[in-house]
């Protein structure tokens, strides 16, 4: 058995190289890692930030949330809302079961608690980081809400399941959160227009900056700290709404097979 | 131009490395091993991705990949009491 | 070898690394009985066609940069020193999009496979077809 499989892998390894090689010493396919860059590119990069031009820029130093959020915005509305439903396809298929505390000491030893204790503060404020800073640095809404996801699940294996409901994160709050975080999304994504609408002039939904026939738009700092207009809002609803979700998700699979089973034979 | 090379030398060996955890991965009987070469598969792409300049996908790929679906497959297999 | 070889033979081996990673998931996804083992399957397929449209905006210059601008607010060299080395943004947005569908999808999965477990008793596909199939009398 280990000698096929060490020899199975031997052979894909020497039909990638030599493939690859073929293609090099013919040279059949151009320029491989192209030199210049599309057209398409240029006008993102040229756009981004440039106070210059003053009805085409976007006014936020890192291209890829400008796009995600800015020039691409409905598609971002539409894969929250596909993660969304989910969710909730997730939490309808496991409804009604409860569970009361027994007794006994759950959880694991001294050592990992304290461990623990120290690395979950540190493992929030970054993801806090990560999303506020999500215009100026790589980072945004969904990198930070998936970074501090990772906290209930620790909080879980090694204190114990109900260690959250204990201290009032039940799943009832986190469904309002995550409803919360997706209001935000909605308010921010037509709060250009209402703005518009009260000064009497026109704009559009989604609308981030000023554009040439609808010059009512939102400020592209604050205090010196560039938050690029709706961007910002974006970024700290779209992180509340991840960490609530995925919360939900983790609760719900912790629930042990035969307490379910129980619920789920009461219902017949 | 070391550099260069140091950098090129690395893209190659880590997609070398990927393809032998995915195989072992599909071909794996013990359910448990197949989600930690998984595991070693998504650590090698998120270097990858370092390297081809795209930090904003390393970082949810980082903490998606080799943190919530080995937990969430791992909560599967303990539920359903598969060893195989 | 000159350099732009050697970045087409680097190039080249990732391309084909990542072909082989599809056919091998594939190969997972449709052949392997095991409902787990077609979930983990279907993890690396949704991965490594995603690594493919990353690797569509790679550029090979020297530096090559990610596209972000440091200097706030910027100045026209600055605009110009950026597209000059930067490489292409669109890709990696389109991906982050793909990568969220995915896990949404891949954890529905997961519940709908516990859920099957609860129903059946066994996750084995051809067991589950052979129980299926008996009651269509």
């Amino acid at each position: 058995m280990l000698l096929r499989r060490l020899i199975t892998v031997s052979v894909l390894i020497v039909f990638i190289v030599l493939t690859s090689y073929t293609i090099t010493a013919l040279n059949v396919l151009g320029e491989l890692p192209p030199r210049g860059l599309r057209p398409l590119a240029l006008w993102f990069l040229n756009t981004s930030i440039t106070p210059w031009l003053n009805y085409f820029s976007a006014m936020a130093p890192e291209t890829v949330t400008a796009i995600v959020w800015d020039y691409r915005g409905l598609d971002t509305l539409f894969e929250t809302a596909v993660f969304y439903f989910a969710i909730i396809a997730s939490i309808a298929l496991f409804r009604g079961i409860e569970e009361k505390r027994g007794g006994g000491y759950v959880g694991l030893s001294k050592i990992v608690r304290v461990v623990s204790r120290v690395l979950l503060p540190i493992n929030i404020v970054v993801a806090a980081s990560i999303a506020i800073h999500g215009t100026i640095t790589p980072g945004g809404g969904f990198q930070a809400g998936s970074a501090m996801a990772v906290a209930p699940l620790i909080l879980i294996i090694v204190f114990s399941r109900f260690f959250l409901k204990e201290k009032g994160l039940s799943k009832n709050l986190l469904i309002a959160l995550r409803g919360a975080g997706l209001v935000g999304i909605g308010v921010a994504s037509i709060l250009a227009l209402a703005l518009g609408l009260l000064s009497g002039g026109y704009a559009f939904i989604f609308q981030n900056q000023p554009k040439e026939a609808a010059p009512t738009g939102l400020p592209p700092d604050v205090l010196g700290f560039p938050i690029a207009g709706t961007l910002f809002i974006f970024n700290v609803c779209e992180f509340i709404a991840v960490f609530a979700g995925f919360t939900i998700i983790f609760i719900l699979l912790s629930i042990p097979e035969d307490v379910a089973r129980e619920a789920l034979h009461g219902e017949h | 131009m070391l550099e260069v090379f140091f950098t090129l030398f690395l893209m190659m060996l880590l997609s070398l490395i990927s393809t032998i955890a995915v195989y072992l991965a599909i071909t794996e009987r013990n359910l448990l091993r197949a989600v930690l070469f998984s595991a070693l598969q998504s650590m090698c792409y998120a270097f990858l991705y370092y390297i081809l300049m795209a930090p904003d996908i390393v970082l949810v790929y980082v903490p998606v990949s080799v943190g919530l679906y080995p937990a969430a497959i791992l909560f599967l297999i303990r539920k359903t009491k598969e060893c195989e | 070898m000159a350099s732009i070889d050697l970045y087409m033979f680097t190039f080249s081996i990732i391309v084909i690394s990542m072909i082989v990673n599809l056919a091998i998931s594939l190969y997972g996804v449709l052949v392997k009985p095991n409902i787990v083992k077609k979930i983990i399957s279907l993890t690396i397929l949704g991965d490594s066609a995603n690594t493919f449209a990353i690797l569509v905006g790679y550029r090979a210059t020297y530096p090559v940069s990610p596209p972000v601008q440091l200097n706030v607010p910027p100045s026209p060299s600055d605009v110009s020193q950026l597209t000059g080395l930067s490489v292409d943004p669109l890709p990696q947005a389109l991906v982050l999009t793909a990568i969220v569908i995915g896990l949404a999808v891949n954890l529905f999965l997961i519940f709908l496979a516990i859920q099957i477990y609860r129903l059946y008793g066994t996750l084995n596909m051809r067991e589950i077809a052979r129980v299926k199939g008996g009651q269509h009398e």
